[in-house]
């Protein structure tokens, strides 16, 4: 079913998500409270963008809705060409596979060396016969040639991380979400982390949606957009961004991030 | 083609202590399987051994024998009926009762079985009674278990004391074990001195003689169907007797120790307590894991592995440490059973048939704590890895 759509709406749009009125409610019935409200927001192909807000504005249950984690039941969600409204949990995982995910806590399994642990993104795919040599080759691109057979324990925070991030882009996903991908490393490793995904997101023209609160990470975007109490509240280039948050002008808003 | 990724073995085998914790519960719960049902088996076999010893094919009892326990006789003469049948080649009686032994050295009595034939007839072949053939038909005589209770005193030939109040030599020993009926051990004497003994005892008592048979033997002549030849003298002697194949025969012995007293209850119920333990103990391992890991599992769905896979990974674990955990409990029951039965004299017996038995079941209580613990697996959602 998902195959098919796919083929259908290829031509149709040139972004990789696409979303018209979406609203978002938790829980049921008299303890229902909406924390997303008439989100429209496109992402083009290729684009880097970073959203940040307050905590508790909605940031992360707009990323997991994207991330086909969550069912959706109003609005229009598209993502990768996906109408994600309506859709069945077992399509959902489907979409799924076709989205990076890179989450604060590397997430990787302690028991397995960086270089399996890529392999089990890879084998979602069904390739068996190249996969330890895919996830070599991607581990290399981020500088972990020599580390490919470490177990996580014996990585640094910045190189498990960057294990993490190999793991999300081994499959060439066609849009990366990320949730505060630098918040556990430090100033060096996180601005290492984040040149990188620019540099891929740059070669292989893929769509990246970051969360972060990082201000030192926010020179790599493309674009900025605030979500404040679960409404899109501004969408603007990055220099339009660094312009109104000018430390010469100072907002308050600066310290709620 | 290249392998997927072991991520069940892994995860279990990365933590070495918890891993040996694991295998340690799983060989312990295998082990009191193993032990109790040894123990149950080997009190119900300990019941036929003597039974299966005996030479006959076809074996006939009083229609009140429901076990050895119940000292019912039948008519002798039963025995010449079933000689006239063709295929039946010869047939022997024996007799037994329960006569009191008193100890030569503490002079203290206890009852013994007493297991009466003719020392001519191969009833009892053992090489024991075989080599003292001669000396049972003395008057005065018998032969004693050497695997009776130490209580019964010392067990060699030429030993003079008591048996029913009335003087006796022992000529020499046999092997054979003690069962319920014979609680303290067996004594063998020919029936001639069976007669002498028990023929002539007080009013009050009951007197036996040569009439009156315990268990009647028949040898069936080679290529003879016993099943065939069981059933027409089932259908054509009197309604006073059984008449059993020796399979039957032990067959009700053992379905009456087993189904009739606590004793296959009791071992039954140790026997499945011991398997919930196990189930609880994998269970612990595996929620441990899955609990520990709940995080890197939540990755791995939002990667878009379906919760089959998940669930698949847990089963694996599960059978390896059925795998790796029966393996030792079989090697250490294996002793175990080895030191109870030279210390007891029990028969405890590792059968073929026991070890698939017990194996189904620990692969079946690893299976049934992974089915528990994935559970936690698939009720955890991926969304949550997200702003922890």
């Amino acid at each position: 079913m998902v195959r098919s759509t796919l083929l259908n709406s290829m031509t149709e749009t040139d972004h990789s998500v696409q979303i018209r009125q979406l609203n978002y409610f938790f829980g049921q019935a008299d303890l229902r409270k909406q924390v997303l409200f008439d989100i429209n927001l496109d992402l083009p192909k290729g684009q880097i963008v970073i959203m940040t807000g307050p905590s508790g504005s909605g940031k992360t249950t707009l990323l997991t809705l994207i991330g086909a984690l969550r069912t959706v039941q109003s609005g229009s969600l598209k993502v990768l060409n996906h109408e994600l409204v309506g859709m069945r949990k077992a399509d959902l995982v489907e979409v799924r596979r076709n989205i990076g995910f890179i989450f604060q806590a590397h997430n990787l399994f302690e028991s397995l060396t960086a270089s399996q642990n890529v392999e089990m993104a890879i084998e979602l795919l069904n390739e068996w016969g190249n996969k330890r040599s895919k996830a070599v080759d991607v581990l290399t691109q981020l500088g972990l040639a020599d580390r490919v057979d470490y177990k996580p324990a014996a990585l640094s925070g910045g190189q498990k991380q960057r294990v993490a991030i190999a793991r999300a882009l081994v499959n060439h996903p066609a849009l990366i979400l990320a949730d505060e991908p630098t918040a556990a490393l430090d100033k060096k490793s996180g601005r290492e982390v984040v040149t990188l995904m620019q540099k891929l997101a740059q070669q292989e023209g893929r769509t990246i949606l970051m969360v972060t609160h990082d201000n030192r990470i926010l020179d790599v975007a493309d674009r900025i957009i605030t979500l404040v109490d679960g409404r899109l509240e501004t969408d603007e280039t990055l220099d339009n961004f660094v312009e109104a948050h000018d430390p010469k002008a100072l907002d308050r808003r600066m310290f709620i991030m | 083609m290249r392998r997927r990724t072991g991520l069940a073995w892994a995860n279990l085998s990365y933590e070495r202590r918890r891993l040996l914790t694991a295998i340690a519960g799983v060989s312990f719960a295998v082990l009191l399987m193993f032990i109790f049902r040894g123990f149950e088996n080997a009190l119900i076999d300990s019941q036929i051994q003597l039974l299966k010893l005996l030479n006959g094919d076809i074996i006939l009892v009083s229609k009140l024998k429901q076990n050895m326990f119940v000292p019912e006789q039948f008519a002798r003469r039963r025995l010449y009926q079933a000689q006239a049948y063709e295929g039946v080649e010869a047939a022997y009686p024996l007799y037994t009762t329960t006569a009191y032994w008193k100890n030569p050295q503490t002079k203290r009595i206890r009852p013994l079985r007493v297991l009466a034939f003719n020392p001519t007839d191969p009833v009892l072949p053992l090489s024991g009674i075989i080599a003292h053939q001669r000396e049972l038909q003395l008057p005065w005589t018998a032969l004693l278990d050497a695997r009776s209770r130490p209580e019964v005193g010392p067990v060699e030939a030429g030993i003079v004391t008591e048996v029913a109040e009335q003087q006796v030599k022992l000529v020499g020993t046999f092997v054979l074990g003690t069962d319920f009926a014979s609680g303290n051990g067996n004594l063998v004497m020919s029936d001639q001195n069976f007669l002498r003994y028990f023929g002539n005892l007080g009013p009050d008592e009951d007197r036996r003689d040569l009439n009156t048979v315990d268990v009647g033997l028949l040898n069936v002549r080679a290529g003879e169907d016993i099943d065939r030849l069981a059933q027409t003298l089932r259908e054509r002697l009197p309604e006073d007797v059984n008449v059993f194949t020796k399979t039957q025969f032990m067959q009700q012995e053992r379905d009456y120790w087993q189904n009739n007293t606590s004793i296959g209850f009791v071992f039954s119920l140790l026997a499945t307590m011991s398997f919930i333990v196990g189930i609880i103990l994998v269970y612990q391992i595996l929620y441990t894991d899955v609990a520990e890991h709940w995080a890197e599992y939540a990755t791995l769905k939002a990667m878009g592995y379906s919760n089959t896979y998940l669930l698949w990974i847990v089963i694996q674990e599960a059978m390896i440490l059925a795998v790796i955990g029966f393996l030792p409990g079989l090697i250490i029951s294996a002793g175990l059973y080895q030191l109870t039965a030279s210390a007891t004299g029990l028969l405890m017996k590792l059968t073929v048939t026991r070890v698939l038995n017990l194996w189904i079941a620990t692969l079946l209580m690893c299976l049934i704590s992974g089915a528990i613990a994935v559970r936690k697996v698939q009720a955890t959602d991926p969304a949550e890895v997200f702003g922890t």
